[in-house]
């Protein structure tokens, strides 16, 4: 349970709202690189955070991530001309560079210097690992680039896909934490998705449905271990991290790629949920990556053209009740990301956490918002910089593996918990 | 014409969830495993619960066995007035318990408590927060008297966390 002030001070990220504020000390995930795919390419509706942004590459290449509007008489600019190194608007023909500094204003005879005296907002728009990233934050406080394992391997060896979900990042995030529930809704699929089964580990899952956890804070947010009984005095660990504010990963399975999210706030009542699949040493098979793109492990099928899912709260999720009497599903609803966003999405456009009754087993989710008002409360009142900013804390990687009962998986699996170069996952 | 997942999951419809209360007072027993925990739970125990108790277990005072696990059950905890309380009783009416150490301390009493919990299976959850000695190596031995018996096991980087989790847990 949470008080209404804590729910509202977590879930409202708008600008000068606390938790805003603390969201812009990191870069985030703003678009996929496919979005903005060449020189002088459409320019891209953003919203993030609660504000309304535009992004386009130019005729050199150069990113940039402005305010939608443009500054003379408000028209969007994504009906914009993006040309001779800036986007026009059609409306009157103002100019804008990347960095939303107005070239332009034809009305004005050029040497007036009119243009200089005007400028957009904007924010650095970076690209990585197939990732355009931003940072929304003061410029004097911007941190070094994220180090997030999947966005610093070469390109053929990860995948990125992201979907909208329609409901508040808080809610989201918290599926990514929670464990326990990955024995109830998702229990059909460790066998028949192609990017999970035939891993050693899946044998424990299935041997041992209820597995006790273990939550141990850690320098950028938390590890979550689940345990299950293994064979000579050995438990199979399974090692979700959180890092602060909106990432997590999921345990590996086998040699499969390893997965996990961020869950970016759009405003308060949506969010983009963010899917990776990388493998840290070897490139992605075509089998893998015709997985990915057909939605499945993490992944999800599409309305043609966007990034809506195809079963969508429009389509009830295209509910399947025989499927769920016979088990093929445990909720009806087929995909884990899509069993995931549709019971999320239920709990209405912002979660009343204030009617919860949490249990024991719930202390990762406890712990996890703990931590972001703790560290929320600390940067907006003190100034102190939070988890995660760091990017030593994005080199944390998820792991599955066998470690002797009384060894304390923070220490045991130190070394499998660190992101190397050239060293494959720790994984059965 | 909109489906009704869609229509349901507006901010307008979520104003109409039922106001009536979707749980009864649950029951929790807090229990401090060592002195310095006893200490903590001490300050909390103070403020306003929704039907906690709070209590330390008697292994490690005079009236205990120190240093011993045993002795009479029904003498086994001591609430924060000091009286001497019936560890059967206490978690038979119970509805989850949790138990608190601090890093390094003798947390042998868990076993105790445990196999209470067991006998009217209720949940037991274990909390591990930095003691005197906060080293990796303390931890681990909190950690291997609690691990056999929670069923959730929390290392805690600071003490606040025991009341923030409480609070979560409507106790
Ligand atoms: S069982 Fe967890 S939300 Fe219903
Ligand atoms: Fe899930």
């Amino acid at each position: 349970m949470l008080k209404k002030e804590q729910n509202d001070y977590l879930c409202q990220t708008g600008p000068g709202t606390p938790m805003g504020n603390f969201f812009r000390c990191y870069w985030q995930p703003a678009l996929l690189s496919e979005e903005l795919p060449e020189p002088d390419c459409p320019p891209v509706r953003v919203k993030l955070l609660g504000e309304r942004l535009l992004a386009f590459r130019d005729s050199e290449g150069k990113l940039g991530l402005i305010d939608e509007f443009c500054a003379h008489r408000g028209v969007s600019l994504w009906f914009g001309r993006n040309e001779d190194c800036g986007l026009r608007c059609p409306y009157h023909g103002w100019k804008y560079d990347v960095t939303g500094q107005c070239t332009e204003v034809p009305s004005e005879p050029t040497e007036s210097g009119y243009a200089k005296k005007i400028k957009l907002k904007s924010y650095p728009l970076i690209e990585q690992g197939g990732v355009l990233w931003t940072y929304m934050g003061p410029p004097e406080k911007q941190p070094p680039l994220p180090q997030y394992e999947f966005s610093t391997v070469p390109l053929n060896q990860t995948f990125m896909t992201k979907r909208i979900q329609e409901c508040n990042w808080l809610q989201a995030m918290e599926g990514g934490i929670d464990s326990s529930h990955v024995s109830f809704l998702h229990r059909g699929d460790l066998h028949n998705d192609p990017l999970f089964k035939g891993a050693g580990g899946n044998k424990y899952n299935m041997q041992d449905l209820s597995p006790v956890f273990e939550v141990v804070e850690s320098d950028g947010g938390l590890l979550i271990g689940a345990r299950r009984n293994a064979e000579d005095d050995q438990y199979y660990w399974r090692i979700t991290p959180w890092v602060m504010p909106n990432y997590t990963g999921v345990p590996p399975r086998g040699d499969h790629p390893m997965h996990g999210h961020f869950w970016v706030p759009i405003d308060d009542e949506n969010c983009w949920a963010w899917s990776y699949d990388y493998h840290p040493t070897r490139a992605l098979t075509d089998g893998e990556v015709a997985a990915m793109k057909d939605g499945k492990g993490v992944h999800v099928k599409y309305v043609p053209g966007t990034y809506r899912p195809l079963a969508n709260k429009d389509n009830d999720y295209l509910m399947d009740r025989a499927g769920q009497k016979a088990g093929r599903t445990f909720s009806g609803v087929e995909g884990i990301g899509i069993q995931d966003a549709s019971l999320q999405e239920s709990m209405g456009p912002i979660c009343d956490r204030t009617k919860e009754n949490l249990v024991g087993t719930d202390n990762g989710i406890i712990m996890a918002r703990h931590r972001l008002l703790r560290a929320a409360r600390a940067f907006n009142d003190k100034g102190v910089q939070p988890p995660g900013v760091n990017p030593e804390h994005h080199t944390v990687r998820q792991a599955a593996l066998l470690l002797k009962r009384d060894v304390q998986y923070k220490d045991g699996a130190k070394e499998a918990l660190k992101a190397k170069k050239g060293v494959r996952q720790t994984s059965v | 014409m909109q489906s009704e997942s869609a229509k349901m999951t507006t901010a307008h419809e979520a104003g109409f969830r039922v106001q009536y209360p979707n749980s009864k007072q649950r029951a929790a027993k807090v229990i401090a495993l060592d002195p310095a925990s006893a200490a903590i739970v001490e300050e909390i125990s103070k403020k306003s619960w929704n039907g906690a108790a709070f209590f330390t277990s008697l292994a490690f005072t005079a009236e205990g066995n120190p240093g011993a696990v045993g002795g009479d059950l029904k003498a086994w905890l001591k609430d924060l007035a000091g009286r001497t309380m019936d560890l059967v009783a206490e978690v038979e009416h119970s509805d989850f318990v949790v138990v608190i150490t601090t890093t390094g301390a003798d947390a042998r009493a868990v076993s105790v408590i445990a196999d209470a919990c067991a006998l009217f299976n209720k949940s037991l959850v274990g909390l591990i927060v930095p003691g005197q000695d906060d080293s990796d190596a303390a931890t681990t031995e909190s950690m291997k008297y609690l691990r056999p018996y929670t069923r959730m096991l929390v290392i805690a980087s600071g003490t606040d966390y025991i009341e923030a989790m409480l609070t979560a847990l409507r106790a």
